[in-house]
């Protein structure tokens, strides 16, 4: 019955575990992310009752700042960016639970005051010795933090409890990087207790690629090389590099989003089913696809990947700047806001099935999908109508607008015969009105809950970056493939050849 | 009483259901996750029943059957309407909607219930039925065993013993998952109270507890019963009656008194459990969504908590329910655990 670590008081309230009370340690505390993104999460945990009420949160960053100030500053950015509305005697309680620790990354009394702040908390909230650092800072940081928690020994849970560490991409810049990070990381926490972050993979519809797959008959008895053309996947965006040109135009579209989230994306669509639920056993499937990739490299760089940069042009009305005219970009740079590459997955599966993956800035629309683009029928029962018949498309719309929407053909009303494409659609905010959680909401309490399914695991991260590595190699060894496209267009003409090949083209989003 | 909607012939409702969507332009999407049917002997309650619907429909799109029907009625009489509830999608201009199938049944016809309802079902999608009614014999197998959820308020049960009986029959003999919304409006105050003995310090609490007491209102009295069963459940306790009085033992062999005050016209408005230098008092106003904790354990100081604890409105209990899915294995042992404390006539 009651023993001391389960509360009998928790069984058959919610279908998942409660997270253990726990310490969050924020690096990072006063950063953007933390103030758009985690604390509006916490607090949205928190007025949904999914958080234990012991859970404190704790920022650490450079600035001189009291409890107070900090917490008054966490109060007006929840204000501003939590998803449903505050109540202002739900956030005083929830914000009793932050405090402010100063302390400059390499100073390593502030991490040994640290402990001992953390160790008043365990005995004040009951939050057990468990602690969860959040590295919501630059990569450049990592390496220090690491270093002062493994020495203080914050790394260890207290008496008892756990500790974990949180990563946000980027997770290195290339395969070398990346090995570096992750034996610094291995070097405080183990593997288990590593959470990196690829927020793509908290998105309801990411979850959704597998329920879609595996629990339906229907689908997965034709998700292969025999039924299916070809996917697409799209990541588009009308912004420009907006705050962040000094990151990305070092990163570029390759590393920024097609290394992580969308390489996240095909493994979810191509991956095997997996033996069980368990983290271990669906990223084991996720590695599985990403070493069948068929590596891009040397002159097949240059015949299936186009890479593009915007040029001047309109956005929704708006005259817009070129890439290079923005602020912080060198006015000579070859950094691509656009790349397409066909990726081949050489396994059984997807033999011959050709991947388009896609993903640009200052395109005319926003949104993230993967198309699923079936096999025609034999040209033979209609042909002799002239009637075209469309192929079926199955679609997954990640964002926004979460769904998914099935093309398929159907006989128009009337005595001749003509066929036309239908869609049966399905929408997320239309069949369930409740607003689904952010991304975010579901990766921290995950963490907390010490569920790492929807976290890259190190030879996730570093397989993907194996597969870009190549492609970037090759795009060293010259720039002239780089192509320029209007902004307010869909990229690239050569993006358009490419799939052309296939005999295809690309979905109009 | 105002129509509630286009009176139709029965026999025609699907084919005026499908011209209702011919007619409205492509502005308007029907959707649907499930049939809701809300079965009604209370002669007001269409109006009340159909603004319940309209504001559930934005969050749980639906095809509800809204039956009233009055089976004492001399007459015989079958009348049907549609209508649909529709609301503007996020994106903005877009509606969608939600259809209603009303019946009046009076005398005889009031029997043509299952048939009614097995007709105008929106095939395929799982079918939930709420007894606004008490059960009564002879209870019709056929019905309930295509009822993959059977919704009921046992609050406003006037024989809960007889109507918890009939229940467990149906529950017995079919697959249904018994739905109790006096138990679903206890969730928030579960989850309120398993937050409180989170605390490494407060769970040791637990097993010392050695008093219970419930505020609530007249009305609310099976709901505390509920809440006293389920700790009774969770903690191992056992009901005790020593002449005419009750209390529960602990495994270890220690008595647990309880004892229930009726006060406000709300719900519950309070629980304090206690025990040798502690106690945990768990509060809520009549119109508050929050709840207010006081945690006084033996070495540290009070604690103040605010928890979320929502609406008690039926609205939102009824969204709460359709909303959570699966079954409820603690409810039936809950139940148990109080069930000779359920009054009866």
């Amino acid at each position: 019955m009651t023993d001391s670590l389960t509360n009998p008081l928790r069984e058959g309230l919610a279908s998942r575990a409660m997270p253990d009370p726990c310490t969050l340690v924020i690096f990072g505390a006063t950063g953007d992310l933390t103030h758009r993104k985690l604390v509006p999460a916490l607090y949205n945990l928190a007025a949904d009752g999914v958080l234990p009420p012991a859970i404190s949160v704790v920022g650490f960053a450079r600035r001189d700042k009291s409890d107070a100030e900090f917490r008054g500053e966490l109060g007006e950015a929840v204000r501003k960016f939590s998803r449903q509305s505050v109540n202002d005697e739900l956030w005083e309680c929830f914000a009793s639970s932050i405090s402010y620790h100063r302390s400059a990354f390499d100073h390593f009394e502030g991490y040994e005051s640290l402990a001992r702040r953390l160790d008043e908390l365990d005995a004040a909230r009951g939050t057990r010795g468990n602690r969860l650092f959040y590295l919501a800072v630059a990569p450049d940081q990592f390496e220090v933090i690491l270093e002062n928690l493994r020495k203080s020994g914050l790394n260890h849970g207290a008496k008892g409890g756990w500790a974990r560490v949180i990563v946000e991409k980027p997770f290195g810049t290339d395969l070398p990087s990346a090995r570096h990070l992750n034996d610094l990381v291995e070097g405080a926490f183990p593997e288990a207790d590593t959470y990196r972050i690829d927020h793509y993979l908290g998105k309801e519809t990411a979850q959704n690629i597998m329920v879609l797959r595996f629990a339906n008959a229907l689908f997965e008895a034709m998700w292969n090389a025999r039924y299916i053309d070809h996917v697409q996947i799209t990541a588009s965006e009308p912004l420009g590099v907006e705050g962040r040109a000094g990151y990305y135009d070092k990163s570029g579209a390759l590393r920024d989003m097609v290394q992580n989230h969308l390489l996240q994306l095909l493994c979810l669509t191509a991956m095997e089913p997996p033996t069980g639920l368990d983290a271990d056993a669906i990223r084991d499937e996720k590695v599985k696809v990403l070493r069948s990739l068929r590596p891009l490299e040397g002159d097949d760089v240059f015949r299936h990947v186009v890479r593009g940069q915007y040029g001047a042009g309109s956005i929704n009305g708006k005259r817009v700047a070129a890439y290079r005219d923005e602020a912080n970009v060198n006015p000579e740079s070859d950094t691509e806001t656009y790349v397409a590459l066909q990726v081949n997955v050489d396994n059984w599966r997807w033999a011959g099935v050709p991947f388009f993956v896609r993903v640009g800035k200052r395109l005319p629309k926003g949104g993230t999908e993967i198309a699923v683009h079936f096999k025609s029928v034999p040209p033979v029962l209609f042909k002799a109508t002239g009637e075209a018949v469309d192929d079926n498309v199955l679609v997954i719309r990640i964002q926004p607008d979460e769904g998914v929407s099935l093309r398929m053909s159907a006989k128009m009303p009337g005595s001749s015969l003509r066929i036309e494409p239908v869609k049966m659609d399905f929408h997320y905010g239309t069949s369930f009105g409740k607003a689904t959680p952010e991304a975010y909401e579901r990766l921290l309490l995950d963490a907390m809950s010490g569920d790492p399914t929807l976290f890259a695991r190190r030879d996730e991260v570093e397989e993907a970056w194996k597969f870009v590595d190549a492609i970037q190699a090759a795009w060293r060894t010259r720039s002239e493939d780089l192509t320029f496209y209007s902004s307010g267009s869909w990229g690239p003409t050569e993006a358009e050849e490419l799939i052309k090949r296939h005999g295809a083209t690309w979905r109009r989003l | 009483m105002n129509e509630p909607g286009m009176p139709v012939e029965i026999g025609r409702i699907d084919k005026e259901l499908g011209k209702l969507w011919e007619a409205s332009d492509d502005t308007k999407s029907r959707a649907s996750l499930i049939n809701l049917v809300i079965y009604s002997e209370d002669p007001g309650s269409m109006e009340s029943n159909t603004e319940l619907l309209s504001s559930i429909a934005s969050q749980h799109a639906f095809r509800a059957i809204l039956i009233l029907a009055d089976p004492g009625a001399v007459t015989s009489e079958a009348k049907a309407w549609i209508s649909a509830h529709c609301h503007l999608s996020g994106k903005g201009g877009h509606q969608i909607c939600s259809e209603q199938i009303t019946f009046r049944l009076d005398g005889e016809s009031a029997s043509a219930l299952p048939s009614i309802v097995f007709s105008h079902l929106d095939s395929d999608l799982p079918l939930c039925f709420w007894s606004q009614a008490e059960f009564r014999e002879p209870l019709d197998e056929q019905l309930w065993s295509w009822v993959d959820r059977l919704i009921f308020d046992s609050r406003t049960w006037v024989d809960p013993a007889a109507q918890f009986q009939l229940t467990s029959r149906i529950c017995a003999v079919t697959e249904t998952v018994l739905c109790d919304l006096n138990w679903t409006r206890l969730h928030p105050w579960r989850f309120a109270m398993a937050n409180l003995f989170d605390h490494s310090a407060a769970l040791k609490c637990l097993p010392e507890i050695s008093s219970v007491h419930i505020e609530c209102c007249p009305e609310s009295s099976t709901t505390s019963l509920l809440l006293l069963g389920w700790l009774a459940d969770r903690l191992g306790w056992k009901l005790q009656s020593l002449l005419g009085s009750h209390s529960f033992l602990t495994p270890q062999g220690r008595e647990v008194g309880f004892e229930t005050t009726c006060r406000g016209e709300n719900g519950i408005s309070s629980v304090v459990l206690s025990g040798a230098g502690f106690s945990f008092r768990l509060h809520r106003e009549a119109s508050s969504g929050f709840f207010h904790a006081t945690l006084a354990l033996p070495g540290v100081p009070e604690t103040l908590l605010t928890l979320g604890s929502g609406r008690e409105r039926l609205t939102d209990t009824l969204l709460a329910e359709l909303s959570r899915g699966g079954r409820h294995p603690l409810y039936p042992r809950a139940l148990a655990a109080i069930s000779p404390l359920v009054p009866g006539d």
